[in-house]
């Protein structure tokens, strides 16, 4: 398919969501208009929490407010920074306790698309589902939902914002305005887009990666792949949305040392030590990698793929096979890019990142902005 | 024996009653549209397909192996029926085996099952849809069976392990590519259709590892099952993009899907 059929199909469809069946039929709300790339496909919306302005408004200002803390300290910003793609930084998250938690931080982003699961290991189905986890996680925020509503209830600000979002102040209500702020967290303005679009061709290393990227290897037709696309979809780059093909092992740990993962939501052995693909977009400023940030650089993340991955009973066939020598039945998996091939996949991953998106105001800090209002 | 007028009325009335009744009814029947399901359940050879727990003998070689997944398209459905062909639109459907049942299905709604004289489908998607981003049925271009845009999709993917005395190989089959589309025909007969508006189909993976080819086969016609030659897994242990073995495995689809 040649790429200009590509240019015509990824013309950016104005999509303005057509369900709204707000509970409460009084209420005066209006609909969030977004705009996402054709090429991101169907997008998954709760039919129960239409995308309003009203929620993202407040969601937004829930999201940045350490009053979700009980030491009224740490926001959801605190692991999720905009400028980082809404990671952190750190290797593994640290909240009100001051233990590290087991886990990277994810970034939030493209989040309508791709695993109907979240969290590594998948265990919440929807955002609603997820929003309550950290604010009652006693290394998170540790935060009793009942006072957080008392609280927020002696809130001016936000009786008036719940009152227009859903006419109440509830736990659910807190889920729901949460969920939707982390909805319009749409990034589609990196250089690959571009390129998608048209706009722009990608230098020669880049294209090199991308190609790289998106093939899987094989020496009996010479062609030469990083495989990355087995597991990371061509366009969001994500793990895949359907069932639970967005989970895989892909070969950090051996059986030794293999975490539960997927287990922990399925109880299948065949799901331990799989994990949930994530965006690589903005990729770049989100290091640590993977779910216990091991790697510090993107280098270590291709030199493990390129060498040193481990086996164990659940790694993925695709990883075992893909190489890009004519298999030399040695127990040692890689996938034998030479250097110029594993700088070229990095310059493409270097191609996800959006500044827009980490600089969006949109998305920032409302607290911020009105202090400068103030001055 | 003497009928009085009375049992004359009441007989002709009764059968006049039944008949329309039995007209009402045949003709209720007809017309009723019911749900028809599409089933499939997948085995190796004569026995039912589990995934991973179970293991099965190489088809044309040594060693044992085992299916981690198996995903396949079945597409561009058509249903004929004694006056018109229904073609079912958007009829793009992802059928997979990693669920809780031993089988998979999809179902076509508001279909006149006693019509249905006939029923073909595409394994795999056909090149229009195949060459285009399309989100149509289970088409999604970010999905599993896709690979990039240039390339189109796995038409199936089937993914284990083979396991021989001494070592194990990595079973990759991801079978795509315009040549490789396959449509299959199959005559609807009345038994099937009262199987409650159910229609088996049995997907046999042996066939995808069978070198005899379908010309062959009918050109030989005296070659039992057991004179069939078997693909050794061993020696063919990952095909993705070499056109010669998409082609060795893709011309088993023709045999591929029959009807329980
Ligand atoms: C103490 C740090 C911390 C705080 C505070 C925090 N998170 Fe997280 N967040 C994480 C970590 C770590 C993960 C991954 C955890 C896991 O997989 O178990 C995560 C995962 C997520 C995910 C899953 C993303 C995906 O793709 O699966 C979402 C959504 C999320 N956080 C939203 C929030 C929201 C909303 C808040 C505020 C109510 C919040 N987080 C507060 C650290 C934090
Ligand atoms: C077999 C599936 C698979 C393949 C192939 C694969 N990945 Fe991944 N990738 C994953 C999974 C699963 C994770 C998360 C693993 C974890 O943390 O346990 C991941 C994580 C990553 C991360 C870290 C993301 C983060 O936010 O921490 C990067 C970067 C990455 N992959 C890049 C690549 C590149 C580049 C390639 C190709 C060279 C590739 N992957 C191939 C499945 C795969």
């Amino acid at each position: 398919m040649k790429i200009a059929t590509i240019v015509v199909a990824i013309a950016v469809l104005f999509i303005a969501s057509t369900i709204y069946t707000q509970q409460n039929k009084k209420l005066d709300t209006h609909l969030v208009e977004f705009t996402a790339p054709f090429v991101f496909g169907r997008f998954n919306l709760p039919e129960n929490n239409p995308l309003t302005q009203e929620s993202v408004l407040l969601g937004r200002r829930l999201f940045y407010d350490p009053i979700l803390s009980s030491n009224n300290q740490v926001s959801c910003a605190t692991c999720h920074k905009q400028a980082l793609a809404f990671t952190d930084g750190l290797k593994t998250s640290v909240g009100i306790s001051g233990n590290p938690l087991a886990f990277n931080s994810m970034s939030l982003v493209n989040l309508m698309w791709g695993p109907r699961h979240f969290f590594w290991d998948g265990r919440v189905s929807s955002l609603e589902e997820q929003a309550i986890h950290p604010i009652a996680h006693v290394d998170e925020m540790a935060r009793n939902i009942e006072e957080l509503i008392v609280d927020l209830n002696n809130d001016e600000t936000y009786k008036k914002l719940f009152k227009q979002a859903f006419g109440n102040i509830s736990e659910q209500n807190i889920a729901k305005a949460l969920a939707n702020f982390q909805r319009t967290l749409i990034s589609a303005n990196s250089r690959y887009d571009q390129y998608l679009r048209g706009e722009i061709s990608l230098t020669a290393k880049e294209e090199q990666g991308r190609k790289l990227f998106m093939a899987h290897p094989d020496t009996k037709v010479v062609l030469r792949g990083g495989n990355c696309i087995d597991c990371h979809s061509q366009f969001l780059t994500s793990g895949f949305g359907t069932a639970f093909d967005g989970f895989s092992n892909n070969g950090l740990d051996d059986d030794q040392t293999l975490q539960p993962g997927l287990f922990t939501l399925t109880n299948n052995e065949m799901h331990r030590g799989l994990f949930k693909a994530p965006t690589l977009r903005n990729i770049a400023v989100t290091s640590p990698y993977m779910h216990d940030g091991r790697f510090a650089t993107l280098q270590e993340v291709l030199a493990h793929y390129n060498g040193g991955i481990k086996r164990s009973k659940t790694l993925s066939p695709l990883i075992i096979e893909a190489d890009n020598i004519a298999k030399t039945q040695s127990d040692h998996i890689s996938l034998n890019l030479n250097d110029n091939e594993i700088t070229a996949i990095i310059a493409f991953l270097h191609t996800l990142t959006d500044e827009k998106f980490l600089a969006n105001r949109a998305f920032s800090s409302p607290f911020m902005a009105e202090n400068n209002d103030d001055d | 024996m003497m009928m009085t007028k009375s049992t004359k009325v009441t007989l002709v009335f009764g059968t006049l009653l039944l008949t329309a009744g039995l007209a009402i009814s045949s003709f209720w029947l007809r017309a009723l549209p019911q749900d028809l399901t599409i089933r499939f359940h997948p085995y190796v050879g004569d026995k039912p397909l589990v995934l991973n727990s179970q293991s099965y003998k190489n088809p044309g070689g040594d060693g044992e192996f085992s299916i981690r997944d198996f995903q396949l398209f079945i597409s561009n459905i058509a249903l004929e029926f004694s006056k018109k062909t229904i073609n079912e639109a958007e009829s793009y459907h992802l059928v997979r085996f990693d669920g809780d049942s031993t089988f998979d299905q999809f179902v076509i709604p508001n279909i006149k099952i006693q019509n249905l004289r006939k029923l073909s489908f595409g394994i795999g998607i056909d090149p229009k849809a195949n060459g285009a981003i399309l989100f149509s049925g289970d088409l999604d271009p970010n999905s599993r069976m896709a690979w990039n845009w240039q390339v189109g999709y796995k038409f199936l993917l089937l993914e284990g392990t083979l396991t021989l005395r001494e070592s194990q190989l990595p079973l990759v089959y991801h079978i795509g590519f315009d040549e490789s589309y396959t449509k299959l025909n199959f005559d609807i007969a009345p038994e099937i259709n009262a199987k409650n508006g159910v229609i088996n189909f049995k997907i046999d993976l042996r066939r995808l590892f069978q070198k005899s080819s379908k010309v062959a086969k009918s050109s030989i016609r005296l070659k039992s099952n057991e004179d069939i030659e078997y693909i050794d897994m061993s020696e063919m242990s990952h095909v993705k993009f070499s056109p010669v073995d998409v082609k060795a495995i893709a011309i088993g689809f023709h045999d591929f899907i029959s009807i329980l």
